[in-house]
């Protein structure tokens, strides 16, 4: 029993980072999936958006505004406006003008963008830690008192409602509405697309904001609940979105999702079972395995080579 | 045409203001225990603005801004070198980089004994970006996990020594050579992937090595890393001022010389530049080898080239193997130049450097490489005055490389015949 | 061939002359080394405010032998490789003696060079053993060892009695060293121990692991690293209430601490060099600090001035700017400094080095409990 307990334990904590994970990848995804590129800069969105809910939160409370929802919904707000001014701006600024350059040069202005957004932070926020406030505790026990107890915190409830919220919503914007459904054109066939007067580039500004926003709704949630956001933080977190974005097949947003779930998943395993040492080496290899299998990913479309 | 672009320019402004103002203008400061918000000071907030504005202006005049700019000369020193013909473009190439190289030779006895260190590690990076153009500029497969064979050199040679006392000069093909092999066993698996995928593999086994480098205690220190590296030997005379090893003599006694420790530090550049010299030389060699030819054929057109009877792996494996070869080479002039070594020196930013030395230099040219090598190096050095700002400066310098001149310093050209234009 | 005539003109005698030879101006350059920016510039700013402090004060009193100290400042991000190259701009700089670095793994290849340059160094924060247990003439330090400062958390720990104990540590030089110390005191006191077990440094996710401790149900857990992750462990331990009791070394010891645990800081135990900041013959020293805005309760403030303290001293004791008579009046001399008296052995390590453990609040206020 307490075995069991343990195990869904750890399953609860992998699906909770793994869902974070998933709404990270979506922007990689996206990106990727329109303009075949990879966004390293993504991860220091996200890590913005964490800061500026940080930043909204402290000074709310400084004003002795203390009603939680009210404090969320108004974090929440900031942090998607200014990460996805940010995504709009990187976009802007490093990727339109080499877009349709050789592949690697899009990759060396976004590794360029991801080591200024890091210092840019730095400079202004200082490199030290910065706790998050301690906003939503408890959650449920179960089990009995005297052994192993497991809980769920109202937090990890949180953070998994939201991600299927977002989820839900994203889906229904992609195939419903205009938007959506340009963005579908334009992932399947950019030049196409914009012969048949598609404003391509306003669907691209598009993916990176939607990204963006995704990014800052995960900067919030992790922020609260890991405790504390840092300048460096956003690196590694995008480091792993993109394995989770990779692994689903990239350029599907269903396979972002389980890519995302399954990484977060396979990490806590292997902390929970083996040690927490070889947690990243875990994911890596697994990334490995599944693309020696399917080298598109677990839910890419196979490529299809044309002459 | 003037409403959009003012609705354009003051949206821009509108987007650098909610950019820059919440980051710079409001900062978190610990307060005791407590985390407060302190507005900034006057001055900042003012340049926000004052940013915004500029960026304003920029963008409502951004068609006759770009126009005049448009009608200046290029600003271009290389410009006229495109025109050249093949030949005589290829013959000035081969003299830059004489010269370059004899220069270089005489260079270290004239200046400071940092500024000789600091070549070495300039010339570590040449052999690194070397051996990763054969991989990325010429063979065209993105290596995100370059840093990984660097590693395998260079903990070669530490573990070699500390375990076995190999020597420098046993040691560098040893190391050479288990990176090579490296690069053999785990291209064999990943090279079917393509593109991007085939990137992120690259990168995970970069991380996997550096990981398994940290945690294997027992074996490789860990953390605490490997010390005690010994410096290379000249036919079995030290450097050092005491003689370590049985049966060495040492060089100032040898010579009779007062010792100075400058020997030892122009003993590793001169090493280091002999090998950069014989890696330029080799790689140059295989360019013009059918295999070279054949790296260039499966990256302009896979297809095409598969159906004119290359082999896929063998090709790409070739590319991959002689790249981590030369990593393995670095390593090693690497470990014995730092004396310690530790998994920190061997994270993915190295990577990523490294391939920006690539990309800056125009994968594929040689000289290219040489130049970025050399700029990608001194450039943050001498901003360490500027410590704070060093690396913002180096994420914008290589953004806006990339965006003003995306074929690198010094374009790849390969020898061919162009027939001429008809107007 | 002219260059080769000039060294041996010049390098007659050690390298040492031929710096100090060739400088006009007669002052005594300090090197100091250490992160001002990177991960952990925090502790770097501890050590430069120390430093700073010391050089402006022996200045006022007439500075060494009749000269003043000079500050030459390098940033060296405590990246070995950036180490080694500011270690070689010291060389350039002329400088004879270096108050750094602060990480050991970049002490450690930097010392390197400074032993072969004939250049004195004191690390204020490098606890490795590796750092003086390589039989360098030049080396010291005005910090206490990982294998000092283990024993303290582990004896203390033993003493409670514990059933079960789990240590974590970052998996970095400073961390794991200290937290091997503590297993290796825990398993001779006959302590069981549950689980000892690296994390990743930079990590934020740590529910995994408090599920585990909580699982292997034990009564302490000492971890060995920096603040910054064992600040999130206690938070994330207090939500999923686990109720071991925490210890850890002096890198987790700063107000930092409380921002991220908040409450959960409550009850922390620290082992840290006693507070010099509460003993009386520091008052006035204390005063200057709080004067000019700074903060010098940090672990690394007071042995970074005693380090500059101990070069002047070690000069004036000498009567020899030479930097070997200079380890030779250390090694032989007893010199009271801010940390204490300092007296060193044949390795560069003081003779006795205190630890205390405290108990950590969650207002930042500490308490001693022994």
């Amino acid at each position: 029993m307490q075995d069991l307990l343990y195990f869904f334990q750890q399953l609860i904590n992998g699906l909770t980072i793994g869902s974070a994970y998933a709404l990270i990848a979506i922007g990689y995804t996206m990106v990727y999936g329109i303009i075949g590129m990879i966004n390293f800069a993504h991860g220091e969105v996200y890590m913005i958006g964490a800061y500026t809910a940080l930043i909204a939160i402290t000074g709310l409370t400084a004003f002795g505004i203390a009603w939680l929802p009210l404090v969320l919904i108004v974090a929440l707000i900031c942090a998607v406006i200014v990460s996805s001014s940010m995504g709009w701006a990187v976009e802007r600024v490093a990727y339109r003008p080499v877009r349709g350059r050789h592949r690697l040069i899009p990759l060396i202005s976004a590794i360029g963008m991801s080591i200024f957004l890091q210092n840019y932070v730095h400079l202004a926020q200082g490199s030290r830690n910065i706790g998050f406030p301690a906003l939503m505790d408890g959650g449920f026990q179960f089990g009995s008192a005297d052994s192993f107890q497991m809980s769920l915190s109202y937090m990890q409830i949180t953070i998994f409602i939201t991600t299927l919220i977002c989820m839900t919503l994203l889906s229904l914007f992609i195939s419903r509405s205009r938007i959506g459904r340009a963005c579908r054109a334009v992932s399947q066939d950019l030049r196409m697309a914009n012969l048949l007067g598609i404003d391509t580039n306003r669907i691209i500004s598009a993916t990176f904001v939607i990204g963006a926003s995704l990014a800052a709704v995960a900067g919030l949630l992790l922020g609260m609940y890991y405790g504390s956001v840092d300048p460096l933080f956003g690196f590694i977190a995008g480091l792993k979105a993109f394995t989770a974005a990779v692994l689903g097949g990239i350029g599907s947003i269903p396979g972002a999702m389980l890519g995302g779930l399954i990484l977060g998943v396979a990490e806590s395993m292997t902390s929970g079972y083996l040690s927490g040492e070889y947690k990243d080496v875990v994911s890596f290899s697994l990334l490995i395995l599944i693309l020696l299998f399917k080298p598109t990913g677990l839910l890419g479309k196979p490529e299809v080579e044309k002459i | 045409m003037a409403t959009p672009n003012f609705k354009h320019a003051l949206f821009c402004a509108i987007v650098t203001i909610v950019i820059a103002y919440p980051i710079l203008g409001l900062n978190l400061v610990a307060e005791s225990t407590r985390v407060i918000v302190e507005g900034a000071d006057t001055t900042t907030v003012i340049s926000v603005f004052a940013a915004a504005l500029v960026v304003f202006l920029f963008q409502l005049f951004r068609d006759r801004i770009m126009a005049s700019l448009g009608g200046l000369p290029k600003l271009n020193p290389f410009a006229d070198r495109e025109h050249m013909p093949e030949s005589k473009r290829a013959r000035l190439e081969s003299w830059v980089l004489t010269g370059i190289v004899v220069l270089a030779l005489f260079w270290p006895f004239f200046v400071s004994r940092g500024s000789v260190d600091l070549a070495t590690l300039v010339l570590i990076y040449i052999m690194l970006a070397l051996g990763l153009n054969v991989v990325v500029g010429l063979a065209g497969l993105l290596d995100l996990g370059y840093v990984a064979f660097y590693a395998v050199g260079a903990y070669t040679f530490a573990l070699l020594s500390q375990y076995a006392g190999v020597s420098f000069w046993m040691a560098l093909p040893i190391g050479a050579c288990l990176a090579a092999l490296f690069g053999l066993v785990l291209g064999f698996p990943v090279l079917r992937l393509r593109g991007d995928y085939l990137a992120i593999v690259t990168l995970g086994f970069g991380e996997i090595i550096r990981i398994l480098l940290n945690n294997w205690t027992a074996l490789t220190g860990g953390p605490n890393g490997i010390g005690g590296i010994p410096d290379p030997t000249l036919f079995g005379m030290e450097f050092g001022r005491r003689v370590k090893e049985e049966g060495n003599t040492s060089f100032h006694d040898t010579f009779g010389i007062a010792y100075s420790s400058e020997h030892k530090v122009i003993f590793l550049y001169l090493i280091a530049l002999i090998l950069a010299v014989i890696t330029a030389l080799i790689i140059r060699r295989f360019m013009r080898m059918p295999v070279g030819r054949a790296w260039e054929a499966l990256r302009e057109d896979e297809i095409a080239a598969r159906s004119l009877g290359l082999s896929r792996t063998a090709v790409k494996l070739s590319a991959f193997t002689i790249g981590a070869f030369f990593a393995g080479f670095a390593g090693t002039v690497f470990a014995s130049k730092q004396g310690f070594i530790s998994p920190e020196s061997f994270v993915f930013l190295e990577s990523a450097i490294i391939l920006a030395i690539v990309v800056l230099g125009g994968m594929g040219s040689q000289l290219g490489v040489v130049l970025a090598a050399i700029a990608v190096t001194i450039l943050p050095e001498l901003a360490r005055e500027f410590s704070d700002f060093r690396m913002l400066v180096f994420g914008a310098a290589m953004v806006l490389m990339m965006v003003w001149r995306p074929q690198g310093l010094m374009p790849m050209r390969r020898t061919h015949i162009q027939l001429r234009r008809q107007e | 061939m002219k260059t080769s005539v000039k060294k041996i003109v010049t390098a007659v005698g050690a390298s040492v002359a031929l710096m100090s030879a060739g400088q006009a101006a007669a002052d005594i350059k300090v090197g100091i080394a250490g992160p001002m920016t990177g991960p952990v510039a925090q502790y770097g700013d501890m050590q430069f405010s120390g430093v700073r402090m010391a050089i402006d004060q022996i200045n006022k009193a007439g500075g060494v032998m009749g000269e003043k100290l000079v500050a030459v400042e390098m940033d060296d991000v405590c990246d070995p490789k950036q180490a080694v190259t500011v270690a070689n701009r010291m060389v350039n700089e002329g400088v004879q003696y270096v108050v750094g670095h602060l990480c050991s793994s970049s002490t450690q290849p930097a010392s390197d060079i400074y032993e072969d340059e004939g250049i004195l160094m004191i690390t204020p924060a490098s606890t490795s053993p590796e750092v003086t247990g390589r039989g360098y003439e030049l080396v010291f330090r005005t910090i206490g060892l990982d294998s000092m400062q283990g024993p303290v958390a582990g004896n203390y720990i033993a003493a409670q009695k514990p059933e079960r104990v789990a240590i974590v540590h970052d998996k970095q030089q400073y961390g794991e060293g200290i937290a091997t110390a503590v297993r290796d005191t825990l398993k001779d006191a006959g302590v069981d121990i549950a689980m000892f077990e690296g994390i990743t440094a930079g990590d934020k996710d740590f529910s995994s692991l408090v599920t585990k401790i909580k699982q292997a149900n034990v009564d302490y857990v000492y971890y060995g690293g920096y603040h910054p992750e064992l600040g999130l462990i206690l938070r994330q331990a207090r939500q999923s209430d686990v109720d071991a009791k925490f210890m850890g070394p002096e890198g987790v010891g700063n107000k930092d601490i409380n921002t991220i645990a908040g409450e959960a800081a409550e009850g922390l135990l620290v082992t840290l060099p006693p507070s010099f900041d509460q003993k009386a013959e520091n008052q006035q020293l204390i005063k200057a600090f709080n004067e000019k805005g700074e903060d010098p309760s940090g672990p690394f403030v007071l042995t970074s001035y005693a380090a500059v303290q101990l070069v002047a001293d070690g000069i004036e004791q000498a009567q020899s700017k030479d930097p070997y008579d200079v380890a030779k009046a250390l090694r032989s001399g007893s010199f009271q400094t801010p940390i204490g008296t300092v007296q060193y052995d044949k390795a560069g390590d003081m003779k006795s080095f205190e630890f205390v453990v405290y108990e950590w609040h969650s207002d930042g206020s500490k308490t001693p409990m022994n």
